[in-house]
Formats: structure tokens, C-alpha cells, sequence
């Protein structure tokens, strides 16, 4: 699988990352990074224990590394949930969060795989 | 595209975002010019930042962030100052225009918004460091071109005035101890009323051209100039003029005469023979009438007249002086410089001790020092940067090399910072912020005893701010006995404010056993 297939995969914008950071290979390097990335476990957990604020940054985290990496799927439901826990407020997030889960998991899958044949 | 290569990375960036892959990116695009130093939340920024704020080039600052937020980093590099001197540049995927205004008003030098490009952000970076260094090195050539004016300034008014006590046969030390004195009834008299209306820069020309009070006295014949016994009404008469010859001598100048420094000193020259009740000469000037200038200088050359030798008395000590002026047997004078006397007694005698020509220069040094910290863009000109830098290699160097526990608390923003050997034996990190906030620090000390450390150094004065106490403190879940040694540290302004303390601990459990 090649890095552009990869993206593909996981729905993101390949020509806009490699325009922004002028490398391939350093788009493979960050790419690989993302899944060493804890903002994923820390928006789980937070959200469990009922710490929105927490919640809120996790969320804000994942989004801008989204933003970075033009991952552009997973971009959108995390900016949706983002902005839906901004206010702080207890308001309903569970459709929000399954969107992100769901995301994550095409994300995570793709790269895994990605990485999985590279080695 | 090119960019400064330096192979000497010169330049030191702090890039402060929660997230690491941000952080990595950020870095990955920037390291090849300069040095990265990275902070993973606002906490650790401050901490950076206060420890070597003068090594840092450039912040890359993002907003959302656990424990403090980039908009509270703003605000304490507003408050400290900082932001004067180190760019900012906001990276955010924050795009709302209240975001975007609010860091503008806190001083940001740009906004980046993610997701970055490369390019970009190096464009961005490369040509801020290039403006501030530029302004920096700007404000460092005003900041020497500044000096040396008034250094050249000073030097021709003292040679001048040496010219009109050389023919009196004096030493120079009447003009250096008229301007001493000059200065510091001036300073006193500004912190008791704003009512002449003087700020620094009129101290400092005011001192400046009090050395110039006496140059009508080259007009004077020597023979009465130097005449050992008492003068004759006539020869009293001649002696008199020196003051209206003095004062057109600076009207008539042919240039410079609407410089403040030439109209100051007209005044001067003309009224420093004048009294409060109107008794005085040339033209008998009564109560304000007289310019505040010529008042300060007419009572300084007074008391410094009767604490001298002269050719026709001995010099009369300070208490008698301070009594025969305060009685009125010299002259009347406003009251509000009587007590400006007064207050400044003390001072006045140490520096009458102190007072030479040598020491008399660095404290020409130190106003001129002063005139260059009150202009807020040179607060940060080379000459004081590389002494500060010294400053902090040789204190890192001594806390480290001894075996005794360094702290230094700041009170705003909260935060305490321990020796390398301190944060060992302590097992607390080299910073913590919010230390009452902390839970390792409450759980190793008793209530009381944090209580008490604020309390002692609350209690301190700027003029006695020493303390020594004893505490105890729980490690590895044994109480160690220690005693500490602190000094509370003030703000080098009019009106010292708390800043914080610093001091050492020593352990001495070994000795209450």
C-alpha cells in the first residue's frame, strides 16, 4: 500500500499535506506518529469519568492534528464534537462521539496497515 | 527560498503546544535554522520563560492547552514585560475573529492557523526574528548614542564650571556637591508634592545646570573674588552682579539659547541670590515667584557654602549648618525645601563622605542609566542583556556548585524554583507552579509551617527583608529538621512592591538528634 492509497483509505486530502509540508517522507513520518498519539484515550476516558473540560481538550487536540495531517474524515466529527463540548455544558455527545470512534478506527486501521506492510 | 544558515544555531524558539505530533511538526519545519525548546503546556512555558526569557528568539504559542492556556501566557508576558522584547506568534486552529483580536491586543506579533505550511510558518518566523533583531540592535545604537551624548553633555558643563572654580581657587567640589545636593532635595521634594509639576528628565537637566550657577563670577576682579576677609559695601555690590552677568552671559548666546538646559540655567543664574520673602537680589522675587530651580540651587549653595572651607571661614559641621539655616540666619527659604533639608540630612552627610570625583561619575552612570530605563523601547539594550546573561551563568554556576538547598519564589505568577541539588534532595522538580496548589508540597509540609513561610516573608520590609526560621519536612516518610535563611525580594522602584523571595535551606536534622 502506498501512502496516497493510505489516504484513501481514511478519507483524507493526500495532495493538501504533501503541498503543506513539501516532503513525502515527512508526511509518512507524522502519519506513523498518529498512532502513538494518546488524545484518542484521553477524550475516552475523559468523557467516561464525566471531565468535560478535559474531554473538550482531548477533542480540540485530535482535531488539530487532523488539521495538520489533512485527515479530513476524521477532522470534521472531531471539530463537530469539539465544538459541541466548548460550552462545557453536560449536553449529549453519544452520537458526536460514536462518528469520532467510528472515524478513529478507519484512521487507525488505515495507517496501521500502511505501516504493517512498510516494516 | 532562502533562509540564514547559520551552522552556529544562534536563535532559540519556544514552541509551546499540549499536543506532540503538533509540537514535532512545528519542529520539524524550523530545526535546521534554530535551536527548539518545547514546552507542553503554559506552565512549563512561564517556567522557561522566567528562568532564560533573554535567550529566547521567538514563542510559537497555542491557545488551547491544559493547566494554563496561551491567553494567560500572553497575559504574564504583558505583565512581566516580556512581550516587549520576544515575539509571539499564535498558532491555533482557532479561527473566530474574538480569538484572533484578543491575541493582537496581548501583543502577538502574528496568527498562524492550522494546519500549517510549511513554508508558511517559516516565512513568518524567519522575517519576525529578523524585525526584532533589527529593532533590538536599533535600540541598542540609540541606547549608546544616548550615553555618549550625555556623557559629552556632562563633561563640557563640568569643564566649564571647573574653569569658574579654578579662578575662585576652589577644588570642584562646590559644583559636584551643589549638583549632589541639587539632586537629592529635587528627588525628595517630588515625593512630597506634584506641585511644580517636575518629572525625571527636569531632575536631570535641573541638577545638570546647577553646576553652571556661579560662571557670572568670571566678570567678578579677582581681588574680590579671592578677598580673605569680609567684603566692603561696595566691593559687596560688585560681587552681586555675578548673578545678572551670569544670566545674560546665556541670553546673549548667540545659538542653543531656547534649549531647556541654557533656560534652566539662566534661571538659575539669575535667582539663586533671591530669598523666599522677597529680600533677596537681583530683582527681589518673592515666594514662588522664584523658579523652583533657582530656589533647590539657592539652598544647596547655601549649605554647601557653610560646610566648605572658604578663604574667609572654616567649615562649619553639618548639625551647626543644618541649625543656622533652619533658624534663619542664612536666608529664608520655602518651607516645603526646609523639610526636604530635613528629610534629606542623612542622605546628604553620606554623600558628603562618599562624595568625590570618581564615585561622582558612576553616579552620573546611574542616572544616565535611569534615563534609559524610563524609555520603555531601549528597556532591553544589548549592554544590559549581556550583563543579565552574566549575571544568571554565575548564579546558575553557584547555587549548583553548593551543597546546600537554592529557592527562589515568585509571587506572581506563584512559582517556586529549586537548586538542581534542591529538586534532588527535595524530590520536587526544578518548578513548580502553584506551589500551595501542589499536592506533593502539601503532603510533605504541615499547614502551619507553609502558612508560616508566607507569613514570615509577608512580614518582611524592603528595608529588613531578612528572615531566618525552622521547619520540618517529611521525605520519603521521614521528617527532616531544617533551617532556612531567605531574603524577600522588592521592586527597584519609588513605592517597592513584594515580588517574591529567594534563600537557602540547610539540613540540621543530624544536629537535633
Amino acid at each position: 500500500m502506498t501512502l496516497t492509497e493510505c489516504y484513501t483509505l481514511l478519507e483524507g486530502n493526500y495532495d493538501d499535506v504533501v503541498a503543506r509540508l513539501n516532503s513525502e517522507n515527512l508526511v509518512k513520518k507524522f502519519v506513523y506518529k498518529f498512532l502513538e498519539d494518546s488524545s484518542y484515550e484521553t477524550l475516552i476516558n475523559s468523557l467516561e469519568a464525566g471531565d468535560y473540560k478535559e474531554a473538550f481538550r482531548a477533542a480540540h487536540t485530535i482535531k488539530g492534528i487532523c488539521q495538520n495531517l489533512s485527515f479530513t474524515k476524521l477532522f470534521k466529527s472531531s471539530n463537530n464534537l469539539t465544538e459541541a463540548l466548548r460550552t462545557e455544558e453536560k449536553c449529549d455527545v453519544t452520537e458526536l462521539l460514536n462518528q469520532v470512534k467510528c472515524d478513529y478506527e478507519q484512521t487507525y486501521s488505515a495507517i496501521k496497515a500502511l505501516k504493517e506492510e512498510d516494516v | 527560498m532562502v533562509f540564514i544558515n547559520n551552522s552556529k544555531k544562534s536563535n532559540k524558539i519556544l514552541i509551546v503546544d499540549d499536543s506532540e505530533m503538533n509540537r514535532a511538526i512545528l519542529s520539524e519545519m524550523l530545526d535546521n535554522e534554530y535551536e527548539i525548546i518545547e514546552a507542553a503546556d503554559g506552565g512549563q512555558a512561564i517556567a522557561i520563560l522566567q528562568k532564560s526569557s533573554v535567550e529566547i528568539s521567538l514563542v510559537l504559542l497555542d491557545i488551547v492547552m491544559p493547566v494554563m492556556d496561551g491567553f494567560e501566557v500572553l497575559a504574564i508576558m504583558n505583565k512581566k514585560r516580556w512581550i516587549q522584547d520576544i515575539p509571539v506568534i499564535m498558532i491555533s486552529a482557532e479561527t473566530a475573529p474574538s480569538y484572533i483580536d484578543r491575541a493582537y491586543d496581548l501583543g502577538v506579533t502574528d496568527f498562524i492557523s492550522r494546519p500549517f505550511d510549511s513554508l508558511v510558518v517559516r516565512r513568518r518566523v524567519v522575517n519576525t526574528i529578523m524585525l526584532y533583531s533589527k529593532q533590538k540592535k536599533l535600540a541598542g545604537l540609540v541606547a549608546d548614542q544616548i550615553y555618549e551624548k550625555e556623557k559629552n553633555n556632562s563633561l563640557m558643563i563640568n569643564i566649564l564650571s571647573h574653569i569658574v572654580e579654578f579662578r575662585n581657587g576652589e577644588s570642584g567640589l562646590h559644583i559636584l556637591h551643589v549638583q549632589t545636593f541639587t539632586d537629592i532635595l529635587l528627588k525628595c521634594l517630588v515625593k512630597k508634592t506634584d506641585k511644580y509639576n517636575l518629572s525625571a528628565s527636569d531632575i536631570s537637566l535641573i541638577s545638570n545646570a546647577s553646576a553652571l550657577h556661579d560662571i557670572g563670577k568670571i566678570s567678578i576682579p579677582e581681588e574680590i573674588l579671592n578677598k580673605p576677609g569680609r567684603l566692603t559695601s561696595e566691593e559687596f555690590e560688585v560681587m552681586k552682579t555675578h548673578s545678572l552677568v551670569g544670566a545674560s552671559m546665556l541670553d546673549e548666546l548667540p545659538f542653543y539659547k531656547d534649549e531647556p538646559l541654557v533656560k534652566v540655567a539662566y534661571e538659575i543664574c539669575r535667582w539663586h541670590h533671591e530669598r523666599y520673602d522677597g529680600r533677596g537680589y537681583p530683582d527681589g522675587l518673592k515666594g514662588d515667584e522664584i523658579p523652583i530651580s533657582a530656589q533647590i540651587v539657592a539652598l544647596a549653595d547655601v549649605y554647601d557654602a557653610l560646610t566648605s572651607e572658604r578663604v574667609y571661614k572654616k567649615a562649619f559641621p553639618h548639625e551647626t549648618a543644618m541649625n543656622m539655616i533652619l533658624n534663619g540666619e542664612c536666608g529664608t527659604f520655602n518651607p516645603l525645601l526646609l523639610d526636604c533639608l530635613k528629610d534629606s540630612a542623612e542622605n546628604i552627610i553620606t554623600e558628603l563622605k562618599e562624595n568625590s570625583i570618581s564615585n561622582h561619575n558612576e553616579k552620573e552612570m546611574k542616572n544616565i542609566a535611569n534615563e534609559l530605563l524610563r524609555h520603555d523601547e531601549l528597556s532591553a539594550s544589548e549592554r544590559t542583556l549581556r550583563q543579565l546573561e552574566q549575571e544568571q551563568i554565575k548564579y546558575e554556576f553557584f547555587t549548583n556548585v553548593s551543597d546546600e538547598i537554592w529557592f527562589e519564589f515568585t509571587s506572581d505568577p506563584p512559582m517556586l524554583t529549586l537548586s538542581d541539588l534542591g529538586s534532588k534532595k527535595l524530590g520536587l522538580n526544578k518548578v513548580t507552579i502553584n506551589p500551595y496548589q501542589n499536592n506533593q508540597i502539601n503532603s510533605m509540609f504541615d499547614i502551619s509551617t507553609l502558612q508560616g513561610f508566607v507569613n514570615t516573608f509577608q512580614n518582611t520590609t524592603f528595608e529588613n527583608p531578612i528572615v531566618n526560621f525552622n521547619f520540618r519536612v517529611l521525605i520519603d516518610g521521614k521528617y527532616k529538621y531544617c533551617k532556612a535563611i531567605g531574603r524577600s525580594m522588592w521592586t527597584s522602584d519609588n513605592s517597592p512592591e513584594y515580588i517574591g523571595a529567594i534563600g537557602k535551606i540547610t539540613d540540621i536534622t543530624d544536629e537535633n538528634v
